[in-house]
Order: structure tokens, then sequence, then C-alpha cells
């Protein structure tokens, strides 16, 4: 059984304090605490939906709650996955860490920026009207993504209406082919490029100096090298521009965000990547709904 | 009808009018009563005691014919007789005052213009009106048109002013005569005066020293076939390629319900055409026109519709509008309380407007700032502005979602000031923290809005969110349906249509009612059918305007599946509305002239107001204009302090040269420049003649009428000699003119004795 160094509690409850999560509370005990409040709290976990239920189900918010109660919504990018578009664990790939690393994000995001959030997940699909009324989009695994005809067509016209798409966790050159081949589908003729480090992406709420590589939760812990793969030992933060210069996709490859902010409260996971999630995350956030 | 009369009763009515009724034989009223009575007894006497075949109706029916024969004969001998007060022949001065404008040139006096026929009545050679008048008046002629002076002849007439200012000639004649005995003024003109000047005020005058003036009526009152252009309204400057909506008046007499074009243009292109269908005979049509200017600089917008078949006066046809485009970038600055999306989509919406910089604040956290689209680092570094001086310097400001706690209140005050003092634009927009809700009511900022703020729904305990949520489907109220601002699509005919395609908003601040002398332009019905939502309304405050935006996610017009990626609706309102927001944003020195189109000759006024940089006014500024003229030349004039009025300064320019000048004011206090401000003046010869060219009988009745004068048209207007000689004031003598001998006596006489001997022949005691 592996002891737990003092210090290094000490250490997390400091970090986190300084990130300002610990506004009333301290640390990430409280944290946890939060979190097993909200778990107790509707909606359940999706389990294995169906396509009918993660057309119908998952999108939130549910009927009693019509968008427009509050400015944000943090919605999840639904989107048809290779393999059948299920992933290992018997989850699809886009729910990854869903819906916990939403909702751990949204209690930590409420407190590092003023903002009026949904404190639940919003999973939406690509190829859904509704997509639209929720600018902001995160996706994640979009290595493994296999998007049909109408997700492309669904995606694209959100992009060009003014949406923006976060994308995450992906990992290495096949996986980055894939990502590539689909947003090419998307948007032809949209170049891929790297966001220069004097992009206000990464001054708009925090300053960020440098792209650290997040690693996932197993390797953060274990303290491995925080890539996964040989050929992903570089983090990058690229993006697409439109032709007016505006940001339509934030591309977060190489690196792991989401983990960051579903284990946060874990002691063992390293603060310096989980702070970095939030602050480039908070930063995501404020320029994806100001620009 | 007068000359029935005049034959019948020896005089015209009008001496009849003038003069009081008198017997002159000596001791007449006693004398008559007693002959009265004897001759009445006797004729009576005379039938009663016949003892003809004859009844007593009879009798009595003769007897009355006959009492009243010797009733007019006895009438006659008592000798009535009109007493008149009349001019004394050449004692006294008569002004005759002839429009000289170019509406004189208007060929509808029985075949010839009113100019030729003025001459004509006036010619010295041949003129019988010229002559009676002469033998009886000393006369002083007199033209006018813009202004007045005096002739020597009817020759000297050219009929080419450009102007009829009919109050400024009965002036320049009542002070030219002043001190000769007047025996009244002859005003000859079509009435078609064009001032902005009301005519009463010159009757006053003539009123109390009692000059009779008598107005002679030229022309026809409706020039037919005729198309008119009414006066077209546009602002005096507006921003590069702003959407303008303008109201065209098209007016029509003789064509019938034809269909013509309206054309705008300016010096380089066609701006609009529309095709309008005229209405009856005199009733103008509306018609709504769009266009957008889009090169900067002073622009001439000409309105016009081309000359139809037959049309008498072409001239009205067109109207030239000077405008400025100018090509500034105005920044507004727009506080945000927290992230929404309304703040990127409304930045999105006018980021490729030039001419708009939206400068943002945002309120990431607590005393934390995110700023965009500063000029430089210290923009705002301090958060939002604390001095009038910072906040002034923007010509709008957007308050978002951002509780009213967020502002001391000294800036709670400035905010009211931007908008009062400095005539800034505010606009707040719908959000949970806006309106009651974010606990602006009794801020003086409240004061400043145009919507009533209603009593904010409290949050219920567990409740998340907004306690009040509603959708809202927008739609144009009337006033909103007219304005330029909110014209999304290209169909102006038919403005509610977009609106009504336009995906539902949402709101979460409970607004239905608007201020007393605000308007509201959009509402929003209710899904439940409750009472509307005022979704946007507006209200001039002080100097400045504010606006309420009260839903929150106007960025759903952008982003709803329904709408098109293409469709621009969206960009379009924040665009318009954000250009009407700073539309009309004085600056701290700014000059305007009381007329941008003038002649040659004509004195200008020019107007600057003068603040510094808090825009408080200062009266001790050293203000000067500078003046450039078509040919480049440039002269200064200084502007005084008008006195009445603080930072208010004034001087006349008299431009003398044709083409654009250029006015440039520049205020300084010691060495410090102020401010300066520039606008223009064009000087060009009028249509305005040409605008409303038909006679105007009421004004001229009018002007009669006040002064005891009498309005005449040409054909009557032989009879102006002898009707002055009765009517005038001047150096007067009474005269006694018989009546006896009037033909109506005699014929009252014949009248009575042919009735008697008719009535005897018909009852055979003939």
């Amino acid at each position: 059984m592996r002891t737990i160094s003092w210090r290094r509690v000490a250490w997390t409850v400091a970090a986190f304090a300084a990130v300002g999560v610990s506004a009333g509370t301290t640390g990430s005990e409280a944290l946890g605490t939060e979190w097993s409040a909200l778990q107790a709290q509707q909606p359940p976990p999706p389990g294995r939906p169906s396509a009918q239920e993660r057309a119908d189900v998952l999108r939130l918010p549910p009927e009693d709650e019509p968008a427009g109660r509050h400015a944000f919504y943090w919605t999840r990018a639904v989107y048809s996955g290779s393999r059948g578009g299920w992933w290992g664990r018997g989850r699809p790939a886009w729910a990854t860490d869903f819906p916990k690393g939403d909702r751990q994000f949204l209690v930590v995001l409420q407190r590092l920026v003023q903002l009026d959030a949904y404190d639940f997940e919003n999973a939406v699909r690509l190829d859904d009207p509704e997509l639209r009324r929720f600018p902001l989009v995160y996706a994640v695994e979009v290595g493994h993504m296999n998007l049909t005809d109408e997700e492309i067509r669904g995606l694209r016209g959100f992009l060009e209406a003014g949406g923006m798409l976060l994308v995450d966790d992906f990992w290495g050159g096949r996986e980055w082919a894939q990502f590539e081949y689909n947003m090419a589908r998307v948007l032809p003729n949209r170049p891929i490029v790297e966001i220069p480090p004097d992009h206000p992406l990464f001054s708009a709420h925090y300053q960020i100096d440098e792209i650290k590589q997040v690693p996932a939760r197993g390797r953060g812990i274990r303290g491995r090298p925080t890539w996964e793969r040989p050929d992903a030992q570089t983090p990058h933060v690229r993006g697409i521009f439109d032709e007016e210069g505006r940001l339509m996709v934030v591309i977060n490859f190489n690196t792991d965000l989401g983990d960051a902010w579903e284990w946060a409260e874990d002691p063992y996971y390293p603060l310096e990547y989980s702070t970095f999630a939030y602050e480039l995350g908070a930063n995501m956030i404020v320029y994806g709904m100001s620009h | 009808m007068d000359a029935l009369f005049e034959f019948l009763f020896k005089y015209r009515p009008l001496v009849f009018e003038q003069g009081e009724f008198a017997l002159g034989a000596p001791g007449s009223l006693r004398v008559g009563l007693l002959a009265a009575g004897i001759v009445g007894a006797i004729a009576v006497a005379t039938y009663t005691l016949a003892r003809a075949d004859s009844s007593a109706g009879e009798r009595t029916a003769m007897a009355g014919l006959r009492v009243a024969l010797l009733a007019v004969l006895l009438f006659c001998l008592l000798r009535p007789t009109l007493v008149l007060s009349t001019v004394v022949p050449q004692q006294n001065f008569l002004g005759i005052l002839v429009d000289d404008s170019r509406s004189m040139q208007l060929a509808d006096q029985d075949g010839v213009t009113r100019g030729e026929f003025v001459r004509e009545a006036f010619d010295p050679e041949t003129s019988q009106l010229l002559r009676e008048l002469g033998e009886r008046f000393t006369l002083r002629f007199f033209r006018f048109a813009s202004d007045a002076s005096r002739l020597e002849g009817p020759e000297e007439l050219t009929f080419e002013g450009t102007h009829t200012d009919l109050g400024s000639a009965l002036d320049v004649a009542r002070e030219e005569l002043s001190g000769v005995p007047l025996s009244g003024l002859v005003l000859l003109s079509d009435g078609a005066d064009n001032t902005d000047r009301p005519v009463t005020e010159s009757l006053v005058p003539l009123q109390a020293s009692g000059v009779p003036v008598f107005t002679v009526g030229l022309g026809e009152e409706r020039v037919e076939p005729d198309i008119e252009l009414g006066r077209v309204e546009l602002p005096r400057a507006v921003l590069e390629g702003s959407s303008l909506m303008v109201d065209v008046v098209v007016t029509q007499t003789g064509f019938g319900r034809a269909t013509v074009p309206v054309i705008i243009e300016d010096d380089r292109q066609i701006l609009a055409e529309e095709e309008v269908t005229l209405g009856p005979d005199g009733e103008p049509v509306v018609t709504r026109m769009a266009f957008q200017l889009d090169v900067t600089g002073p622009r001439r917008v000409r309105f016009r519709i081309p000359p139809q078949e037959g049309e008498r006066v072409q001239e009205n046809n067109a109207r030239d509008v000077w405008i400025e485009v100018q090509g500034n970038r105005e920044k507004i600055l727009y506080l945000e309380g927290e992230p929404r999306f309304e703040v990127k989509f409304t930045r999105r919406a006018v980021a490729d407007d030039e001419n708009l910089q939206v400068v943002t604040l945002l309120r990431t956290a607590e005393n934390k700032f995110y700023r965009m689209s500063v000029d430089d680092p210290e923009e705002l570094a301090g958060g939002f502005p604390r001095t009038r001086a910072e906040l002034f310097q923007y010509r709008a400001l957007i308050l978002g979602s951002v509780e009213a706690s967020f502002f001391t209140q000294d800036q709670l005050q400035m905010i009211a000031d931007f908008v009062s003092e400095r005539g800034g634009g505010l606009l707040m927009l719908g959000g949970r923290s806006s309106f009651a809700e974010g606990g602006w009511d009794g801020t003086a900022v409240a004061e400043v809005l145009p919507v009533v703020l209603q009593d904010a729904p409290v949050t219920r305990p567990g409740q998340e969110g907004a306690a009040f949520l509603t959708e809202l489907d927008v739609s144009p109220t009337p006033a909103g349906q007219a304005h330029a601002a909110l014209q999304l699509g290209e169909d102006y005919e038919d403005p509610v249509a977009r609106w009504e395609w336009l995906p539902p908003l949402t709101g979460v601040n409970r607004i239905t009612e608007v201020k007393p002398g605000a308007t509201a332009l959009l509402t929003g019905a209710l899904p439940d059918g409750g009472e509307p939502q005022v979704v946007l309304a507006h209200q001039r405050y002080g100097r400045g305007k504010a606006l309420a935006f009260t839903a929150q996610d106007s960025w759903t017009w952008q982003m709803h599946a329904d709408v098109p990626v293409d469709d621009n609706s969206h960009e379009t309102f924040w665009r318009q509305i954000l250009r009407w927001l700073v539309d009309g944003v004085p600056e701290a020195v700014s000059v305007t002239v009381d007329r941008e189109q003038v002649e040659s000759g004509q004195a200008v006024g020019l107007v600057a107001t003068v603040g510094d940089s808090t825009y408080l006014e200062v009266n001790d500024a050293r203000v000067e204009a500078r003046i450039t003229r078509p040919t480049g030349l440039v002269d200064t004039l200084p502007l005084e302090w008008t006195v009445e009025r603080d930072g208010e300064y004034r001087a006349d320019v008299v431009p003398l040269e044709e083409g654009d000048y250029e006015v440039e004011v520049v205020a300084l206090r010691g060495d410090e420049e102020l401010g300066r401000d520039v606008t223009y003046l064009h000087t060009a010869p009028s249509d305005d003649e040409y605008f409303g060219a038909g006679r105007r009988t009421a004004l001229l009745q009018r002007i009669a009428d006040e002064t005891e004068g009498r309005y005449y048209s040409p054909s009557t207007l032989s009879s102006l000699p002898d009707d002055i000689s009765v009517t005038g004031a001047g150096v007067t003598l009474t005269e006694e003119r018989d009546l006896w001998d009037m033909p109506a006596l005699f014929l009252l006489m014949i009248t009575l004795m042919g009735a008697e001997w008719g009535f005897r022949r018909l009852r055979g005691m003939a």
C-alpha cells in the first residue's frame, strides 16, 4: 500500500489556492467532496448509450431547464468514431472522461472565471441542429473520429456560422492523420497551423508562456513520461483560422487537458499539469466567448 | 356683379362700406316725417273715399303701391348722401411692390407670364391703371425677391430672384415711406413665399400705423400638369457606409395616377431608384427609399424625377441635399460584466466596419478584466474609467450584463452625464445583471434609460440561474418599421417580413413599459400570450440618446440552425444600431452653419459650441473660423461668445463665390487647443422658387384682411385707384356724395307706378 506524503498534500493545497480554486473551501479534499455531492445529483452517468439515447437523452439541458437560463453550457461533441464508433472500456471515443471531467471542469471553471455556467454536462451530436445553440463545443479523442456526411455538414455550418471547436486528448501521427482527414472534409482548404505564442488565446485570462504536455492520469501519477507514444513527445496548440483571421478550431495535440481537469483532486496527480490545464481551459473559454 | 351694383347704385359696394349714410335736406327728419304722414293720409283717403266698383282689398293694395311711390319720392327729396373720407389727390404716396422672383416667369397669366402681365399693367406708355394711380398718388415702386429695393420703373424688373420674402418686402417699403403720408401699399405677387419667417411679423407694424396693403394675386393656384418633389430631410453628417432611409414625397396635378421613377444619385452614380405610383391631384404620396454613401467628404445627393411630357414646371422635379460623409473611426466602450456569447457575436458583427471601434472591457473575474481593441496598453488599464475625461473620449457606451453595484456613485453619475452633457449614446443590453435585475433601479443611470424598470423577480430557493426567463418573438413596432437602423433586408417596402423570419430570442429582464417620451422600436411576443416585452427602445436624454435592448442573446440570429450561414441579419442589425448610437454625437468643439446651401451674397450664421475635454462649456476661448473659398483662398473670421448661452460662439459669413466652402473652426484657450471641427457650405443659385409656385391666394387675402386693405385678381385690378381713394390712409378730406340720383331709385319708382297701372288693368279699373 502506498503511503501519502504529507508534504505533497500540503503542496497540493497551496497550489490549488494559487490558481484560485480554494475560495471558501480548501484543497483537493473539498473539491472531492463537491464532486461527490454533484455526482449524487442528477443526471446519472450515461453508461452505454444507444444512438437514440445519444441523440435524445444525453443532450442537455433537460426539458425543464431551457437553454437561455445560463450564459454558458459546457458542451461536448458527440461524433461517430472509428471501430464502429466505440472505443475502449465499452465507451465511445467522444465520451472519454464523460461526464466527470465535464462536471469537475465546470466546478473549478466557475471559481476561476466569473461565469454563469450550467453545472452539468451537455453532450450534443454534431449532426444535431441544436448544436448551433451552443457556440463553444469540446471534442476529445478526435484521433478516433470518423464523421458521417451529416456530421461533416453540421460541424461545417456550426464553424462557419461562428462556433468554435476545442479539441483535446489525441496523440501521435496516426491519430493526427485521422483528425486531419476529418477536418479536411469539414473545412477543405483551411490549413491547420500552430497558434503563435503571442496570440490572445494565451493571455485572455491567464498569461501562458509555455505549452506544457499534460499527461493522462496514470502517467501523471506514476511519473512516467508524459507522452503516450514515442511520436507524441511534443505538445502543440494548433488552430484553424477563418478568412478574417479568427480562430475557429483550437487543437490541443499530444496532450490531455481533460484528464487533468478530471483528476485534479487526486493528490498524486501533479498539480503543475492540472494548474496548466485549468489555466489554458479558462483562457479557451474566455477567448471563445469574446472573439 | 360689381358692375351691375355700380350701375344701379352709382357707386361700388366698397364705397358704401367705407361711407356713412346721411340725409342732406335741412331739418330733414322732422320735415320728412310730417310730409310722409300727410302724403300717406291723402293717398289712403283718396282710395278709401273713392266710389269705384272695387273691393276693400283691391283698394288697400293700390293705396299701398301709391304710398310706396310717394315714399321713394320723398326719400329723394330728403337728399340722401354718402359721407366719405377720401384721400386728397397728389397729397399722398402709394408704394407699389412687385415680385421680382423667378416664379414670375411662369406663363400662367392668361397666356403670358406673370411678369409680363405686371410689365403691361404698369407700362408708362399705355397703362390706364398707372395713369389713374399717378393722377391721385405719388407712386414709389419697389422690387422684391429674397431682398427688397427701390425701383425707378417696371422696366428694371428682371424676374430672376431666387427666393420670395414677402415680409421683408413689406418691411423695406414701410421703412422707406415712413416719413411721408402713405395711403397704402400695393403688393403684386404670386404669394409663393419660401422663407422660414412668418409674414405676420411684418403685418403688425403696418396695422399699428394704419397702412392698408392691397394685394394682387398673380398666376394660377394650381400649375398643371406638374409633378413636384417635396422637401427631403437628411442628417447633416453620416458615417461612411451607413444606410440612410428617406421619405420622398411626390405630388402631382394633371397627370392622373401615372407611375414615374424616383432616382437618388450623387455626382458619381445612381444610389437608388424606385417606381412610384402618383396619387390623386394635389394629394402627396410618400415612398420610402434607402441608400448608402460610401465615399467620404461633402456629397451632394440629388433626388429627381425625370421631366414628364407636357410638364409645366420641370425645375421642381429635383431636390439637392448636401451631406457630409465621415470616415472617422468612432470609439465605443463596451463594458461586459461576465463572459457571454453576446460579447463575441456583437463584436464579430461590427468587426468589418472600419468606422466602428468597439473597445471592450470584459470582466472575467473579480477585479480582473480582459481588454479588447484598445489603442494602447494604458487604455482602460485601471478598469472602467474613473474620470470624465477618460470616459468622455468615447462616443458611446454599451453596458452589458453588469450590476449597478460594480460602479461607484460618482461613476454612475458620470455615465448619466456622459449622455446628458457629453451627448454620447448609451445602450444597455439585457442580461442577468442588467436593468432591475442588476440593481439599476433608483440609480442616476436608470433616469437615462428609456424603459421603466420593473421589480426584479426574486429567485426561489434552490432555483438556479435567472428567475425570469421568456422566449421573445421579436417584431418591429410601426416606429421601428420606419427606422433606418432596423431595416434588415433589401425589401424596404416590407420591413416586417425579415423580422418574422428571424428565430426568437430570450430575455431575463421583465420590461413591458417605456418612459413617457421614449419610443419602443422592437417588441417581443411571449409564448404564453402575456403582455409583450419591450425589446428595443430609445429616447433623447439631454444632448445624447439612450437605448435599451432587453434580449440577452441576439447572437441566436447568427447561430440558430434555421439561419443560413451567409445570412447577414445579425451583422446588419448591430452595425446599424451601433452606427445609430454614435450618430450625431458631438465633439467637444463643433461647428454648424444655419443653412448648408445658400446663394452667393446671402449671409450664413456660423455657430460653434466649445467645451473642454470634459465637455464643460468654455466661454473664454479664442475661436476662429478658417474659411477656404472655392478658389482656394483662405479667410479667417473670429467668432464671438454669444453671452446668451454658455460655450456658444457665433459669426456671420457672406460667401460671394459660387461653389463649395470648407469652414474649419479652431478653439484655443491660451496656447492649449481645445479642439477643431469642419463643416461645409455650398453656394449655388436656388430652385426654391419653382417649388410651391402656384398662387397662394389665402396668404395674400390674409395680408389684405389683416391690414384692412383688399385682395384683387388681375380682372378686378382696374378698380384699384378708386378703391384706394376711399379706403386709403394718409391726407384725407370728407366728401359727400349724392345718392338721390341713383338709377335704382328711379327704377323703383317706375316699377311702383307700373305695378299700380298693371293692377288697375287687371281689375278692369283702367
